[in-house]
């Protein structure tokens, strides 16, 4: 009998590191794939681990000056024409991320707290946030594009803080609005019966109460704003550039996709949303069911 | 102002922000739906050509369109089943303490933290004609196996559908697993004490107990995985000849490659429709924790 409970465990155990593996690898072939030099990006069979690890891949994304004079001394070099220097892909992305955060998180406080203490609208108010997330961002693209060009919006930093904080509103609203329903509302009402408004009750007593959550609601919704994608390339045209576009940017007339470049701007730009994801994994399940399933 | 009451003055900035971006577009939508609009011809929006209802008669004798929502649905499907099967016997290894399993939960959630254009470009990588899949398989096979996965119209759906399976299966874990942590004890081990098989226990006490959980996971991941278009721009863009698009790729490019807004606006006005209106049905499980 014992001697079955261990072999389930090796079992058990044994599963898991496959999975761990399987859900690792690509990420080692990303990181990998930075370091190899350029002839070893596509070599057959491919290279699973350089023995040449270079730096140069990452000299291309960040100096491109020092990667050119690199590459001047050494054989075979390759065309570097990129658009843009990653600067100002991360530059953008700093941007529009934290500014649509910010918008993001700030007006879905005040609205969750209205919904939450007002029941403002009435009990299917807030599903029509919703229908915002279910709706294919492609379909809102193409009239957003029309309305930008009106609006001269297009290829601009406003305009893309715009468009992400409407999008990341739903989660906001819902985020933070799950976060305020766990405070009971006789708190503000004993601070109301000395004498504060309600609105100075609630920022005063809820608020630093609900501080925790509306921070991991903050770097989700950036989280989110980082990540995207597809506003990016259709609402911007090279004045305004993010990591995203800049990661598909990476292709060269001669060369195709420069599959090692890629990877270290891949890494480097994925690193500040794997950090951020880690700290607010206790409330992820939280964020991206709507608060719908708690911890 | 002052005559708006104050609940509503806290709701209005969220609310005028979605009716900028998403309200006013829509109607904007609902005319270019209904023109022949293509910027190519120089001619602004606002004066094309009134085109009826014809584009939605062309739609439903367009294939590719066709094709594209029920490969699309396909894809939803199929990636929403492996990603449930394999997130069930995932969260099953975790229900006891052990001592690395903080660590282990760590690495195999990491996927989800990816950027997606990230992970896509992995997976390109991957699934290169000399990637490490196809030598791989050279390995175990011992024959020389340079397969070019991602022009092969029906192979080209493999990668992509991989991609999205490996990146979002960890949050279908997170999901079960909060929901298989917090299942009522007791239950549990009565069925245990009444000498219950494992098998039994799971299928007969706990799955059903996780149903609403699951119905919660399936729903959000069905509305986002139908929205599939990072993986599939990075790719294949839809190639070779539309035979990897899904419904966002279709308007993609119909709209940003062969200019035919019109025509896709009235692509996206269906799609709009019929999205939310099942969307609204599908929210039932959430509306049922809100």
């Amino acid at each position: 009998m014992r001697e079955q409970k261990t072999w389930q465990t090796v079992l058990k155990r044994t599963a898991v590191i496959v999975a761990a593996v399987f859900a690792f690898f690509p990420i080692y072939w990303l990181i990998s794939t930075s370091f190899k030099p350029f002839d070893e990006w596509a070599n057959w069979p491919p290279i699973w681990l350089t023995d040449n690890p270079t730096l140069q891949n990452y000299r291309i994304v960040f100096f491109p000056d020092l990667a050119r004079e690199f590459a001047a001394q050494q054989e075979g070099s390759l065309d570097y024409k990129v658009s843009g220097s990653a600067w100002n892909a991360f530059k953008g992305s700093a941007i529009v991320s934290v500014a649509a955060t910010i918008i993001s998180v700030a007006f879905g406080t005040l609205a969750a707290y209205s919904i939450v203490r007002f029941k403002t609208g009435g009990k299917n108010y807030p599903f029509q946030f919703l229908t915002v997330r279910m709706v294919p961002p492609i379909a809102v693209v193409v009239p957003m594009v029309v309305l930008f060009s009106i609006l001269k919006l297009s290829d601009t930093y406003f305009g893309l803080i715009l468009a992400y904080s409407a999008f990341t509103l739903p989660f906001s609203i819902w985020m933070i609005r799950s976060f305020i329903d766990d405070v009971p509302a006789e708190l503000e009402g004993a601070a109301m019966i000395h004498g504060m408004g309600q609105f100075r009750a609630f920022l005063t007593v809820t608020l630093p109460l609900v501080k925790g959550g509306i921070l991991s609601t903050a770097l989700f919704i950036f989280i989110l704003n980082w990540s995207e994608f597809l506003f990016a390339l259709v609402l911007t045209a090279g004045n305004v550039v993010t990591v995203t576009l800049q990661v598909a940017n990476y292709v060269s007339a001669s060369s195709g996709k420069l599959y090692g470049v890629q990877a270290a701007m891949g890494t480097i730009s994925t690193i500040p949303v794997i950090v951020f994801g880690y700290m607010i994994q206790r409330h992820i399940v939280r964020g991206l069911t709507f608060g719908a399933i708690k911890r | 102002m002052n005559r708006i009451p104050f609940n509503i003055r806290l709701v209005l900035p969220a609310q005028l922000t979605i009716m900028a971006i998403v309200v006013v577009p829509t109607v904007i939508l609902l005319w270019l739906a209904h023109t022949d609009w293509q910027p190519t011809q120089n001619i602004p929006w606002f004066d094309a050509e009134f085109y009826w209802f014809w584009n939605f008669y062309d739609l439903w004798y367009d294939e590719r369109f066709i094709n594209s929502v029920f490969r699309t649905l396909f894809v939803v499907a199929t990636c929403i089943a492996v990603e449930l099967f394999l997130a069930l016997g995932l969260a099953l290894l975790f229900l006891d303490e052990w001592p690395w399993r903080k660590v282990a939960v760590s690495i195999i959630i990491l996927p989800m933290m990816i950027i997606p254009v990230d992970a896509a470009n992995a997976f390109f990588m991957l699934f290169n004609e000399r990637g490490p899949i196809n030598h791989l398989i050279t390995v175990i096979t011992g024959e020389v196996f340079e397969f070019s996965w991602l022009s092969h119209p029906t192979w080209a759906m493999v990668p992509i559908m991989l991609a999205e399976i490996w990146q979002w299966t960890p949050l279908m874990f997170l999901l079960v697993l909060t929901g298989l942590m917090n299942l009522p004890e007791n239950q549990i081990r009565a069925a245990v004490g009444l000498g219950a098989s494992p098998a039994r226990i799971f299928f007969r006490v706990m799955l059903p107990l996780l149903v609403p959980v699951i119905s919660i996971a399936v729903v959000i991941r069905a509305i986002e995985t139908f929205k599939i278009f990072d993986p599939v721009y990075i790719l294949t863009r839809g190639q070779p000849g539309g035979a990897t698009e899904t419904i966002s790729m279709y308007m993609y490019n119909g709209a940003f490659v062969y200019f035919r807004m019109g025509y896709i606006a009235a692509a996206a006005l269906l799609v709009l429709f019929v999205v939310v209106s099942v969307c609204l049905v599908l929210a039932k499980p959430l509306r049922k924790h809100g």
